[in-house]
């Protein structure tokens, strides 16, 4: 994994764990957790779109997306890759 | 009192609200209808979404200065605000979860004088979406929609209908042109508020629209998200047009207390009266501000913007409700008659401690919000 990835999920490791309370694993299902409702979500959205410069919007805003810390930096890294490629929706 | 110059609707627009309302507010609030000739104008000029970029053809407002705006209609006419708030929300949800061919095809739309709705409310489902039962699903290159979506503001003066609907375990947000094969629309007969602002019930049997009509280009995105997301603008919204409300109230009561005299001095002088004089004014300043914290969050694409609104929506509509039952005791019966401005306030605010998200939800989700921030 580069550093960009481990940076990307240590901050929202940091993000999730000073909101829930309870230690996160990147690869932990948040939704069994019980701990990301739809305004939390929503917050996650805008907390990501701030801090990497990237709009999720439309296709992407399905729930598998912010399943986990994982599935969340994935879909960064999705979108910026598509920005650099020049193929936004 | 006053937001800065560079938060300010432009003068130009403020005139064109002043001129279209008029004195008729109260008369529509009689009739039950706004003019089709006002909503067309406003919506041309782009005031009914004043925050869709100028890439667009929007006026490219700011949450903050869309706020003063929604505030000013808020304050002269309810019913229109409630419009506002609709169209608005409508052309956030296709800015947010459209593809950009959508936001391009749509948003010009939305700023050219067509009018949307926005449908998430069924019998069965108010608080709780999550028993949404209209449905969708795909049929070759087009989406089936069935369902009943029940007090939809604008419906009845809407071309577009922007229906929340499950599809399969997930769920989609779709525009349903209000006059597709399948689709009925009926007035909400005698709402207690926001009497003008077109409340209807929208059934939907086997509509069909092409897929290229689902937001994000296809169904199956989540629906508690997709909800969540629209109704952020709704509440910043009624949140503005609540803190309108109280300053029509304010302007109301203190013209009234400075003029009427009663036991040989004016209604001002009296400390009971001037004590209601001093809860509008707070009202308002609390209501103001927790509006402009909020727009600042939005206006910064800060992730505070979810709680902060909620906390202006909850503050707001509460202050609202109340500081419009003062401004009615302020005026007596000089207030005590339908389609005046405070009799309208005191039964429009009571409506916006009801809808996107009522006062309990709120409460239920800033308590939440309390427990995992402290
Ligand atoms: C003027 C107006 C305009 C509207 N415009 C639209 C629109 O444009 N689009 C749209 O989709 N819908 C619209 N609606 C519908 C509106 O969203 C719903 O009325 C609202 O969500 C509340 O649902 P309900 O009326 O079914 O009340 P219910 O959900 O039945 O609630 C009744 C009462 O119980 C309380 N309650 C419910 N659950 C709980 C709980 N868990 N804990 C504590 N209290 C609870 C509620 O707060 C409320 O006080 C509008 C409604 C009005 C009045």
């Amino acid at each position: 994994m580069t550093s960009a990835s481990q940076a990307l999920e240590a901050d929202l490791t940091d993000l999730l764990e000073r909101r829930t309370k309870i230690p996160v694993a990147p690869d932990a299902d948040l939704f069994e957790l019980g701990v990301v409702s739809s305004l939390f979500a929503m917050e996650l959205v805008v907390h990501l779109e701030s801090t990497y410069d990237i709009a999720i919007v439309g296709p992407d805003l399905v729930m598998e997306n912010f399943r986990s810390v994982q599935a969340m930096a994935a879909l960064v890294r999705r979108i910026q890759d598509r920005v650099g490629a020049g193929t936004g929706v | 009192m006053r937001a800065p110059v560079s938060e300010r609707p432009d003068a130009a627009a403020v005139a064109l609200v002043d001129e279209l309302v008029g004195d008729l507010a109260g008369t529509w609030d009689t009739s039950g209808v706004l003019p089709d000739p006002v909503l067309r104008k406003l919506g041309g000029a782009g005031l009914l979404c004043a925050q869709v970029p100028e890439v667009y053809g929007g006026p490219g407002y700011s949450s903050l200065r869309n706020g003063e705006l929604t505030a000013h209609v808020g304050g002269r006419c309810s019913s229109l605000r409630s419009i506002q708030t609709s169209q608005g929300m409508a052309a956030w949800t296709v800015t947010r979860l459209g593809t950009e061919r959508q936001r391009a095809a749509y948003l010009p739309r939305l700023v050219g004088g067509e009018l949307a709705a926005v449908a998430f409310s069924e019998p069965g489902a108010g608080s709780d979406l999550s028993t949404m039962e209209t449905r969708a699903r795909i049929d070759g290159d087009e989406l089936v929609l069935d369902g009943h979506k029940v007090w939809i503001t604008g419906a009845a003066y809407a071309d577009l209908v922007v229906v929340f609907a499950g599809y399969g375990d997930a769920g989609t947000a779709v525009m349903v042109p209000a006059g597709a094969p399948g689709v009925t629309i009926e007035r909400v007969p005698e709402p207690l508020g926001c009497r003008a602002a077109g409340h209807a019930n929208v059934r939907l049997d086997g509509v069909r629209v092409p897929l290229d009509s689902v937001l994000g280009g296809r169904p199956g995105q989540s629906l508690p998200l997709l909800v969540t997301i629209a109704l952020a603008y709704g509440r910043i919204s009624v949140a503005w047009g609540c803190a309108g409300i109280l300053r029509a109230c304010l302007a109301a009561a203190t013209a009234h207390a400075r003029g009427r005299r009663q036991f040989g001095r004016p209604l001002a002088e009296h400390q009971l009266v001037a004590r209601h004089l001093a809860e509008l004014f707070t009202a308002e300043r609390v209501a103001s501000r927790a509006c402009a914290d909020a727009s600042a969050s939005w206006d910064g694409n800060s992730p505070d913007l979810v709680t902060a609104t909620m906390l202006a929506k909850y503050v707001s509509s509460t202050q609202a409700a109340r500081g419009a039952a003062t401004a009615v005791q302020v005026l007596a019966s000089a207030g005590a008659r339908d389609g005046h401005a405070v009799a309208r306030a005191y039964r429009d605010a009571k409506l916006m401690e009801i809808i996107e998200g009522s006062n309990e939800m709120c409460e239920l989700m800033l308590a939440r919000h309390a427990l995992s921030a402290a």
